[in-house]
């Protein structure tokens, strides 16, 4: 929103006040300005002169050369203008008139001939849309006299607001709110624009009655009839400060009841008295299927929830969103109907969003306006209406419908309470100064204050001490409270058990297993879902997705994980990643209970060229994960059934906590590699993070060192290819558990002499007891053991 | 005899001085001065000499003998000198190098930034007796609008636009929804932080994401004021910079508190001179804060008679930002990790 200096210093005195200045004094205590900008500032060297000679280009049928007199000397300008004679008074603007950032006039050349300055349309300097010629100016108007000296109402200075600060402050959407706050601000007084006095010299009667139907949708309607209209275009003051807001000038009423919105904040409207049938305005909600054609030629099915204004056969107009086109003034009218009224904010806010009409009016509305605004409005119109359309005269008394009343708003605190939650001691007479000037109405002593709050506060934005501690700390200056560390208790805060377990698990991953953490969106797509041939349609999906790759909640970090694969490939020969986030799971995707949220950690190892399978590093970083954390219960156990898609068969474990499967490590299948162009292999684990911190957790117990002679035993056996390891080891260790302390493998062999389809199996068996040195007949007879348990399970000794 | 030992020293200390190896070495010194050995031998027929050339022999052989082994000692160590001399050379690296045969470094593993500032923020808060909590992403309108004193068609949730879920909820708009689970969850006083991801309905740009992160403040306890929420705030962003950083606090608005402010820092890049990441303005906006509306308290079961509390809400993407430079928010949820790996 745009705030002008002219209009603002109609109701405080800004004299010696420097924009800058201002606009930041209202950053730190108001509002969040945007930017000041000096409007028009190339009408300072924009200068009136007198055309000594118009003569043709002699290499351009369409330009002139033109010598000028600007009072003080004489130039040649080059002009592409049709309208212009010698004789004339036209505007120059002169060598160094800078137009905004990107145009600057230059001493230049034009096809040959020197031009020093540019004669300027009327829209060229901003006064009007106008440019169809240069500017003529009247005859009698100085040589040499600068634009911003004739036009000075369009020389003005506007700072913008950040509308998203202002949406608790109806008052604010005006500009007699920031000229309150200015006043305050400085200590300087502020002038309502509004004369009060007027409504005597209105009529006691009216030609129409005004009814409000539903007083929920519509609290207060005012009405005044105003005759002997006579449209025309505005004057220059109010062209100029209604351009100035933003708005384009139209003819003098509308630019009337714009103004008096953006002056003191009621959107208005103005019927054209003869085009409403009958002589009943009604505020009502729009039946089923009513249509109406608003301002904008736009037809609409209203909707029940809508509050129309209507006459004896119809909607008139969208409640405070936009009139419509069959009561609208035109250059025929005489005698108007102005409207100021006050709608409900949410009725106006959904209207707005369900035509997507989010009018300067709507805007306002859905703010909560004051009632109490809307008989000024009305006055301040006709007084502005009287300035400028001599004879216009009022037709009725202001109609005025307003059913409930609104109640005055008083709140009861204390000045200790103001203090207390400032957290200093502002003394009594600045806070009753601060709220003095800020119109609030004060009461009562330092201990019981009360305060009357000013109706254009009192609809949304103040009802509660707290409210009033935020006035007095903005205009005080929140920059003059010190910090001050609070008196409380010390004591260790309780622990976050989930929080710490991830911390954990991201410190094993990135600092022991030196992989890399990504975040990924939470969002995935159906097509990604369908390349990995998983799409089962189970995800939540979004409402209002921003792409069909975003449109629904994963249930897996894996989809994702696989794409970071298939991107940093493209960069990178090796690497390892991980990510830890949530996952969306939901039985049934409409039910309204929130979809359970389960914390997983994904991980994958990636090499173009693999020496040996990847694999076994995966499987070494997720067991070591869940050894440090000492997850007890944990079984990796070969997987080949309810595999995901994704996983390679005959490459997959399954991480068991008790029963139930908690994760998954694998390689990627060759379809999934081939489906991302992914080169080389990939291994990834996946692991239920909830389940791992629901699990129980061993301790660590020291164990003592061995104290008798350990005795290996190498051994090779034959088997066959797809014979697990384990179960051969499982053998060795329950051939004499008190005598096997270790069994481990340490190489397979496949190939000659190696019988084809089979494996060669060498194994280092450690015998050990704890409490005396091995005897040679007791070693001979626990490997005598081993190898017949071995061979009766078909394990041949090599 | 006197001849045959001159033979012995001239020939021995012509073998040692050209033997290649202090192999060949031993051999000389077992051929020449071995029980063996040629200089041996003579000593033992000294007995068949007269006592006079006995004497004059037996002198000159033990001459003889000790300047050999002196040659020998002195030939083995040259030998053992050149033997390291050309380890030294077989073993040279090319230290320019990372690893064998290759430059690129051994890749260590790496935190995620957003993590790495969130531990931060957490360990200045924990320090100072604050809890960390916890809140689903999926949220409802209960917590995430309606108990933060934001009722539906409020125009402050034009504020927030939202991601809405087919099951009518919606994915959370700011860390502020862990408020009134943390109230529900803990009587006060308390403490907490909540940080975590955050959603907004917003098309993606250099500056804008539909996927963030925030961190939740809140402390609730008898008579918080602004100076202690000026205080905390303060203390925070001198952890987070690592020196005394200007602020400034103006009004904003957030329906669940009041007052609300918008908190400021200097701007860093130009420190508050004015470029362009300040606008020219010297400050740059980094967190929303204020005392927690009475109406929240309330939907916390919280009676706001007898407490009262701050609450802030920061944006940990915008802080990296600013302390790396980064200028595109994007690269937060690429998974690029020629971007992750330079944190």
């Amino acid at each position: 929103m745009w705030l002008s200096f002219n209009i603002l210093s109609r109701m405080v005195d800004l004299s010696g006040l420097d924009p800058d200045e201002v606009a930041l004094r209202l950053t730190m205590s108001t509002a969040e300005t945007e930017g000041v900008e000096r409007m028009n500032a190339h009408l300072d060297t924009i200068i009136a002169v007198k055309l000594l000679d118009v003569r043709p280009h002699p290499n351009a049928d369409k330009l002139t050369l033109c010598d000028v007199d600007t009072g003080s000397e004489k130039l040649r300008v080059v002009c592409g203008a049709p309208n212009h004679k010698k004789g004339d008074i036209v505007a120059l603007a002169t060598v160094g008139t800078q137009f905004g950032v990107e145009f600057t006039v230059k001493k230049t050349k034009i096809r040959g001939e020197d031009s020093s300055g540019m004669l300027c349309s009327e829209k060229e300097m901003g006064l009007s849309d106008d440019h169809s010629g240069i500017m003529i100016l009247p005859v009698d108007t100085k040589l040499g006299a600068t634009m911003s000296g004739l036009f000075p109402s369009w020389r003005d200075t506007r700072i913008e607001i950040d509308n998203k600060s202002i949406t608790h402050r109806p008052d604010l959407w005006s500009h007699s709110g920031f000229a309150r706050e200015i006043a305050s601000l400085y200590g300087r007084a502020y002038t309502s624009p509004v004369d009060m006095s007027i409504p005597k010299s209105f009529p006691a009667g009216a030609s129409f009655d005004v009814r409000i139907d539903s007083p929920d949708g519509a609290p207060r309607y005012c009405g005044l009839s105003v005759k002997n209209i006579k449209i025309a275009e505005s004057p220059e003051w109010l062209k100029a400060a209604v351009s100035a807001v933003g708005m384009r000038p139209i003819n003098n009423i509308v630019d009337i009841t714009n103004y008096v919105m953006v002056e003191i904040g009621q959107p208005m409207h103005a019927f054209d008295r003869a085009k409403l049938r009958g002589d009943t305005i009604i505020v009502r909600m729009a039946a089923k299927d009513e249509n109406l054609t608003t301002l904008d030629g736009e037809e609409h099915r209203l909707s029940t929830e809508d509050v129309v204004i209507a006459d004896r056969d119809g909607a008139v107009a969208l409640a405070g969103v936009m009139g419509g086109g069959n009561s609208e003034i035109d250059d025929a009218t005489t005698e108007i109907v102005l409207e100021a009224a006050n709608f409900n904010p949410v009725n106006i806010r959904k209207s707005a969003a369900r035509y997507a009409l989010r009018t300067e009016a709507a805007i306002r509305f859905e703010k909560s306006l004051a009632p109490g605004l809307c008989e000024a409005a009305i006055i301040r119109s006709f007084d502005l209406i009287r300035q400028i359309i001599p004879g216009a005269e009022a037709s009725s008394r202001i109609v005025d419908a307003y059913p409930v009343i609104a109640k005055p708003v008083r709140v009861s605190t204390s000045m200790d309470f103001i203090r207390k939650k400032l957290g200093h001691p502002v003394d009594d007479k600045r806070i009753a100064e601060i709220l003095s000037s800020l119109d609030f109405e004060l009461k009562g002593d330092a201990g019981a204050l009360d305060i009357g709050v000013p109706g254009y506060r009192a609809t949304r934005d103040i009802s509660i001490p707290d409210d009033i501690v935020e006035e007095v700390g903005r205009i005080y200056g929140y920059d003059n409270i010190p910090p001050k560390a609070p008196m409380v208790p010390c004591a260790p805060p309780p622990a976050n058990e989930k929080r710490a377990m991830e911390r954990r698990v991201k410190q094993i991953l990135s600092r022991n297993h030196n992989l890399i953490e990504v975040s990924n969106y939470s969002f995935v797509g159906e097509d990604l879902l369908n390349r990995l041939k998983m799409n089962g349609d189970r995800e939540l999906r979004l409402r209002n997705p921003l792409s069909q790759e975003q449109d629904r909640l994963r249930r897996s970090l894996v989809p994702n994980l696989i794409k970071n694969i298939e991107l940093n490939q493209r960069y990178n020969d090796a690497f390892r990643i991980y990510e830890l986030g949530r996952v969306y799971l939901k039985e049934k995707r409409t039910d309204t209970a929130l979809a359970v949220e389960n914390t997983r950690v994904t991980g994958a190892v990636y090499r173009k060229k693999a020496d040996s399978p990847l694999f076994y590093e995966a499987r070494a970083i997720a067991a070591d994960l869940l050894g440090q954390i000492g997850v007890s219960g944990v079984r990796l156990l070969p997987a080949e059934k309810n595999l995901p898609p994704y996983a390679h068969p005959g490459r997959s474990l399954e991480i068991l906590i008790g029963k139930d499967r908690a994760g998954l490590v694998f390689e990627l299948h060759p379809a999934a590699r081939e489906a991302f162009d992914i080169r080389g292999p990939a291994a990834l684990f996946d692991l239920d993070l909830d389940a791992v911190i629901a699990a129980k957790k061993t301790g660590r117990a020291f164990t003592e060192l061995p104290r008798f002679p350990e005795v290996p035993f190498e051994l090779s056996v034959l088997a066959d290819r797809f014979t697990y390891a384990a179960d051969i080891m499982e053998t060795i260790r329950k051939s004499s558990r008190e005598l096997v302390r270790t069994a481990d493998v340490v190489s397979v062999y496949e190939g000659d002499p190696v019988p084809a389809g089979k494996k060669s199996v060498s194994i280092r068996v450690v015998f050990a007891a704890a409490d005396r040195t091995l005897g040679p007949d007791e070693i001979e007879k626990a490997q005598k053991k081993v190898i017949g348990d071995l061979d009766a399970k078909g394990f041949k000794l090599r | 005899m006197e001849q045959k030992l001159e033979a012995i020293r001239a020939a021995a200390t012509q073998a040692i001085s050209s033997a290649p190896s202090i192999d060949e070495l031993e051999s000389i010194r077992v051929k020449v001065l071995g029980r063996k050995g040629e200089l041996t031998a003579i000593l033992r027929t000294l007995g068949e000499l007269s006592p006079e050339e006995r004497s004059r022999v037996g002198q000159k052989s033990n001459q003889i003998k000790a300047e050999l082994e002196a040659v020998l000692e002195s030939r083995k160590a040259d030998l053992l000198d050149s033997r390291i001399n050309e380890t030294l050379k077989e073993e040279w690296l090319d230290v320019t190098l990372a690893s064998a045969g290759a430059s690129r470094a051994f890749e260590p593993g790496r935190l995620h930034p957003l993590s790495q500032i969130q531990y931060e923020i957490e360990n200045i808060f924990t320090s100072m007796g604050f809890t960390v909590l916890d809140g689903p992403e999926v949220e409802t309108d209960y917590y995430n609008f309606e108990a933060l004193n934001i009722p539906a068609h409020h125009p402050a949730r034009d504020m927030q636009d939202t991601f809405w879920t087919e099951d009518g909820n919606l994915l959370r708009t700011h860390t502020s929804a862990i408020q009134v689970r943390g109230m529900e969850r803990l009587k006060p006083p308390f403490r907490v932080i909540g940080p975590g991801r955050v959603f907004r309905y917003e098309a993606t740009d250099a500056s804008h994401e539909n996927t963030f992160y925030q961190v939740e403040g809140m402390m609730v306890d008898r008579d918080i004021s602004v100076a202690d929420l000026i205080y905390f705030m303060k203390v925070l962003l001198k952890e987070i910079f690592g020196r005394e950083v200007a602020i400034r606090l103006r009004p904003g608005y957030f329906p669940f508190v009041e007052p609300g402010f918008e908190l400021d820092i200097h701007c860093l890049i130009c420190d508050g001179k004015g470029c362009s990441v300040c606008k020219q303005s010297g400050w740059v906006e980094l967190l929303p804060c204020g005392l927690v509306h009475p109406n929240v308290l309330r939907y916390g079961k919280i009676d706001p008679d007898k407490w009262s509390g701050f609450a802030f809400g920061l944006g940990m993407n915008r802080l990296i930002m600013m302390r790396y430079g980064i200028n595109d928010i994007r690269h937060f949820q690429s998974g690029d990790i020629r971007f992750l790996r330079q944190f």
